[in-house]
């Protein structure tokens, strides 16, 4: 029993020395747990959310300004007012559109009347109609109409229309489905047909697109598939066999320097024994026609070259390919063609050119908005999910830019869509960045199991150490 | 709207660029027959499309176009938009690219038609030098491009194999020294890369290229189950520019056949059918000259089919830009001879001089590069050595040894120029010009180490070992002359590199844990351990109280 006491009176045996050396060890293993929290947990810097919601009250409002000149009244104005209203109202447009027609005071369009003319045409951002003997009731519905279509038309989303891109590559292409059959052309005068064709088009776009031109001339461009024999002799495309017409493992199309968007525009000459090649309508008669737009992708013009061939394609065998593909082109790039019975004698006029902005720019706003939105509710998802300064500094770039736009786009279209298009790029960029896929195949599991041989051994004398103190302390209290 | 004058100068420069008038492309096919002494024949198809009047691109200019936002464009009919694009992108004015697959046999086959018979890929490219845009910036693009293109590795040809040696890889074309008035210097880049292997997937871009593919002229021989048969197979492709012919695009493929191999009665007669399975069936329309040429055999009897067109220095030329009745399937016959016998000793070798290069040692950390060179001339061969390796191979330069019959002969290396590699970066290069004496072999051996790998830098099957690029030996034309004249490639050799078992890095973390574990836990014993005293020795512990000898150990 002395003894007993004796080592019980050493310092280190004291059940007190024991509890607080129990008590260090547990204060360190706590202390270390926010440490090594901070330390192994992901990167997730807060993105500006309340500004990305706020974003959807927010809508983009184009101005729509026209003056009627020439005799046209305050009447006459009240009523194409009334009339455009209810249109853009139809159409669900409200919040983007403001209608104001006057008939005094500057516009940014102008209406006037030709007394002496039958045809309506536009010049610059002029509408002159042509009133000779039209009532003005008459009048009424064709001012509202023509502004209407001029205006509106071809706003919303169309599956044929390429995606927004501040550049873009033209690629224009002689696929001859068969050189060594004979009778086909080997050169073109495609320079040329550039120029007169496609260039003054681009040029009146340069405001909202750079174009880089390539061209190509392919000898052997077979088919995937078999046109179908008609009876008179000649070949026929149905419309299953159009859309896998291009033959993208034969046809070298692709190329691998560049990421700007390629619009194909091919000359497609069949093959000697398989000429002439038409497309066929539903009902398995040929048509007239012989080009077809692949939306989003570009045109292709079937041509079928006379019995005496050169082997250089004349520019006056071009033409007509030429004339499809810079209406193609427009089409394309989502410019809204004149309404029926409006002529112009411009490349591009500028209600077209303007409608065009106004729509790139509402879609940007829009595809940026959506981005923007996916990105908050992406990173509310997936909680390993490292959001760093790049991803945070992009989307606030992109909020920045749309800002600007909102704030600019009444007095300039063209600067409101150069602030879309900004804040598209960042926020496609903020959404792409690569950082943020970085931990999801390394989970927070998969480092604990790996440090379990570590964390186990010290954890089990721990607790049981505890364990045994409380239970010693119960015993000693009874 | 864009201020008024940069309409008019965008309008002006879409104006002259689409203007300019389109370039006069030429296109001509070659085929070669060889028949060899050995029973092999070599084959080999040229493509040179030629752009008559086309300049490269000013380095500068690839970042004025940003700038000024002009309209590019870029008009092809026989050359291939798609290698144009990569040669415009990154202002290249020569590229030399190769893939080959095999050991090119010069003393039995002679020199080879196309020089690049580097085995695995080769890459070397003159680009002008440019303050703004890097020439190591471009050299990445283009491999990643050309790797994207050919669908081989290339873009593997980073940093660290990259070299610029100073005389073996001359242009080969001219290089344009002033552009619009402006003065531009060039860099060389080289790089290969020996564990690349050729195939089907590397031809199959390869066909797309050519203006008639593999469906028209000598081009529809090319056929893949045949040519990856070959006992060597390779294809290149060289770009140069000359001030008279333009931009010049030749496409080659080469290849080494073994009739006697595929021969029931182990005979050496050969015909497209037989080497090819395939005829020249269609000419390629688009081709100003489709010719094929057959080397006829010397000293033997043989019978050749069809009758050539003509006959030149023993070469039989047929044309093929007219195929008007039948296919063309040339074939060669040795009617005299029966069974062919390899010729066990060859009676003269084909070339000047032969290399052999092999890597010596017994440790996985040092070893000895030796490299016996054989002038077979009767008179003193002067010859440039060309080493690269990658930086794990380090030379001991001190002890560079140059011995001819066993004595010491250092007075044969007479210049030298050597750059030493970079941890982890910059390759070795080392450049040396010797002197062969006349029909005596000249051995060259230095010591070498080779470096313990990062964990990460093991290439995957790190227990192959690595691929070293082959050494290139270059014949120096004349005494004073700087020029030198073809190139002949070793063979890549293969490095033993000490190997860490790759379960390491969890073996290492179970180790120190367990480590740790254990330390932590004795101490923690000891520091929460009670001790009781126990009473020993004393005649009253056998009936003691129980409870003194009450252990409570941990």
């Amino acid at each position: 029993m002395v003894q007993d006491e004796a080592v019980k009176n050493v310092s280190f045996q004291s059940d007190r020395t024991r509890r607080t050396i129990l008590l260090s060890y547990w204060i360190v293993v706590l202390l270390a747990i926010p440490l090594w929290w901070s330390t192994t947990s992901i990167a997730r810097l807060r993105l500006p959310e309340e500004r990305v919601s706020n974003l959807h009250s927010r809508k983009l409002k184009f101005p729509l300004r026209a003056t009627l000149e020439g005799g046209l009244t305050e009447s006459v104005a009240r009523d194409v007012e009334e009339a455009l209203r209810r249109r853009v109202h139809e159409l669900r447009l409200d919040g983007s559109f403001s209608v104001d027609i006057r008939s005094s005071s500057e516009g940014a369009y102008e209406v006037s009347l030709n007394a002496d003319a039958k045809e309506t045409h536009v010049e610059g951002r002029k509408l002159i109609l042509g009133a000779k003997s039209l009532s003005s009731e008459d009048m009424r519905d064709i001012i509202s109409n023509s502004l209407s279509s001029l205006w509106l038309d071809g706003f919303g989303p169309d599956q044929q229309i390429v995606q927004f891109s501040p550049r873009y590559r033209l690629a224009f292409s002689l696929m001859n489905e068969d050189t060594a059959a004979g009778g086909s052309p080997l050169g073109w005068g495609v320079q040329t047909m550039i120029n007169r064709e496609i260039t003054p088009v681009l040029q009146r776009l340069s405001a909202l697109h750079n174009f880089t031109i390539e061209s190509q001339v392919q000898f052997f461009a077979p088919l995937a598939f078999e046109p179908v024999k008609l009876k008179d002799g000649s070949f026929g495309l149905t419309e299953e066999q159009l859309s896998v017409f291009v033959n993208s493992a034969e046809w070298t199309l692709s190329s691998s320097v560049s990421n700007d968007p390629v619009l194909h525009f091919v000359i497609f000459v069949p093959s000697a024994n398989r000429r002439p090649l038409r497309i066929l309508d539903a009902d398995s008669s040929p048509t007239k026609s012989s080009a077809f737009v692949i939306p989003q992708w570009g045109s292709i013009f079937i041509y079928n070259p006379p019995q005496s061939t050169e082997s250089h394609l004349t520019l006056s065998a071009l033409r007509p390919a030429f004339t499809v593909f810079r209406k193609q082109l427009l089409t394309l790039l989502g410019v809204p063609s004149l309404p029926p019975g409006v002529k112009t004698s411009e490349a591009l006029s500028d209600w077209a050119l303007n409608a065009l902005l106004r729509r790139r720019a509402y879609e940007n706003a829009e595809g940026s908005k959506d981005t923007l939105s996916s990105i908050v509710s992406l990173v509310h998802q997936i909680e390993g999910m490292p959001v760093d300064k790049d991803v945070t500094e992009d989307v606030r770039e992109a909020l920045d830019a749309l800002d600007k736009m909102y704030n600019i786009v009444r007095d300039s279209p063209q600067l409101a869509l150069q602030y879309s298009a900004r804040a598209f790029s960042r926020a496609s960029r903020a959404f792409f960045n690569p950082g943020m896929l970085a931990l999801l195949y390394f989970p927070p599991e998969h480092n604990l199991a790996v440090y379990t041989p570590l964390l186990a051994p010290v954890a089990v004398p721990l607790v049981a150490a505890v364990l045994r103190e409380v239970a010693r302390w119960r015993k000693s209290r009874r | 709207m864009l201020p008024q004058g940069l309409w008019a100068l965008s309008l002006s420069c879409l104006a002259s660029h689409c203007l300019a008038a389109g370039n006069l492309e030429n296109f001509d096919e070659l085929l070669t027959v060889r028949p060899l002494r050995d029973g092999h024949v070599t084959t080999r198809f040229l493509f040179s499309i030629t752009q008559a009047g086309a300049t490269p691109r000013v380095p500068d200019a690839i970042l004025e176009e940003d700038e000024h936002r002009r309209c590019i464009a870029q008009h092809y009919s026989l050359f291939p938009l798609s290698l144009g694009q990569i040669l415009r992108e990154y202002a290249v004015t020569e590229v030399h690219l190769s893939l080959n697959a095999g050991k090119w046999d010069y003393g039995s086959w002679g020199m080879p038609e196309d020089l690049a018979v580097a085995g695995g890929a080769e890459l070397w490219a003159w680009m002008g030098d440019s303050d703004r845009v890097g020439v190591d910036e471009r050299w990445k693009g283009l491999r990643n491009a050309l790797s994207g293109l050919f669908c081989a590795s290339i873009g593997e040809m980073n940093e660290m194999r990259t070299t610029s040696p100073t005389y073996a890889f001359r242009p080969e074309g001219q290089l344009p020294l002033l552009f619009s008035n402006q003065t531009v210097t060039y860099q060389l880049r080289h790089a290969s890369l020996p564990s690349e292997h050729v195939c089907t997937e590397n031809l199959t871009p390869f066909l797309k290229l050519l203006p008639c593919k593999s469906l028209a002229g000598i081009a529809s021989l090319l056929n893949p189950h045949r040519l990856f048969d070959a006992d060597w197979h390779g294809m290149s492709i060289h770009v140069t520019w000359d001030e008279l012919e333009g931009v010049k695009l030749q496409l080659s493929v080469q290849a080494v056949f073994d009739p006697v191999r595929s021969s029931t009665q182990q005979k050496r007669d050969f015909s497209f059918q037989s080497l090819f399975d395939r005829s020249i069936s269609t000419a390629c329309s688009v081709a100003s000259n489709s010719k094929v040429e057959v080397a006829l055999p010397q000293g033997v009897g043989y019978a050749i089919t069809p009758e050539p067109l003509a006959f030149r220095d023993q070469i039989a030329v047929y044309d093929t830009s007219e195929l008007v009745s039948e296919p063309l399937d040339i074939s060669v016959r040795y009617p005299a001879e029966g069974s062919f016998s390899y010729p066990l000793e060859l009676s003269s070798p084909l070339t000047d001089f032969e290399i052999s290069r092999t890597f010596t040692g017994t440790t996985q950390s040092s070893g000895k590069l030796t490299v016996s060179i054989q002038n077979n001339r009767a008179d003193d061969l002067q010859i440039l050595y060309v080493e690269t390796m990658p930086w794990l191979v380090t030379f001991y330069l001190h002890t560079l040894d140059l011995r001819v019959d066993g004595q010491k002969r250092d007075e044969l290396m007479t210049r030298l120029k050597y750059a030493p590699p970079e941890a982890h970066g910059r390759p070795t290069l080392l450049e040396v010009e010797l002197t062969i004496p006349a029909s005596s072999i000249l051995q060259v051996s230095m010591e070498v180490i080779r470096s313990f790998l990062r964990y990460t830098e093991h290439p995957p099957d790190a227990s192959r070992g690595w691929d070293m690029p082959p050494a290139v030996f270059v014949v120096r034309n004349g005494n004073d002359s700087m020029t030198y004249g073809e190139r002949v490639y070793t063979r890549p050799v293969l490095v033993d590199v000490a190997t860490p078992d790759f379960s390491m890095p969890y073996n290492v973390i179970i180790m120190s844990s367990t480590l740790i574990a254990l330390i932590f836990g004795s101490i923690f014993n000891l520091l929460t351990r009670r001790f009781v005293a126990i009473k020993v020795g004393d005649g009253n512990a056998a009936n003691g109280d129980e409870n003194e000898l009450r252990n409570e150990f941990g």
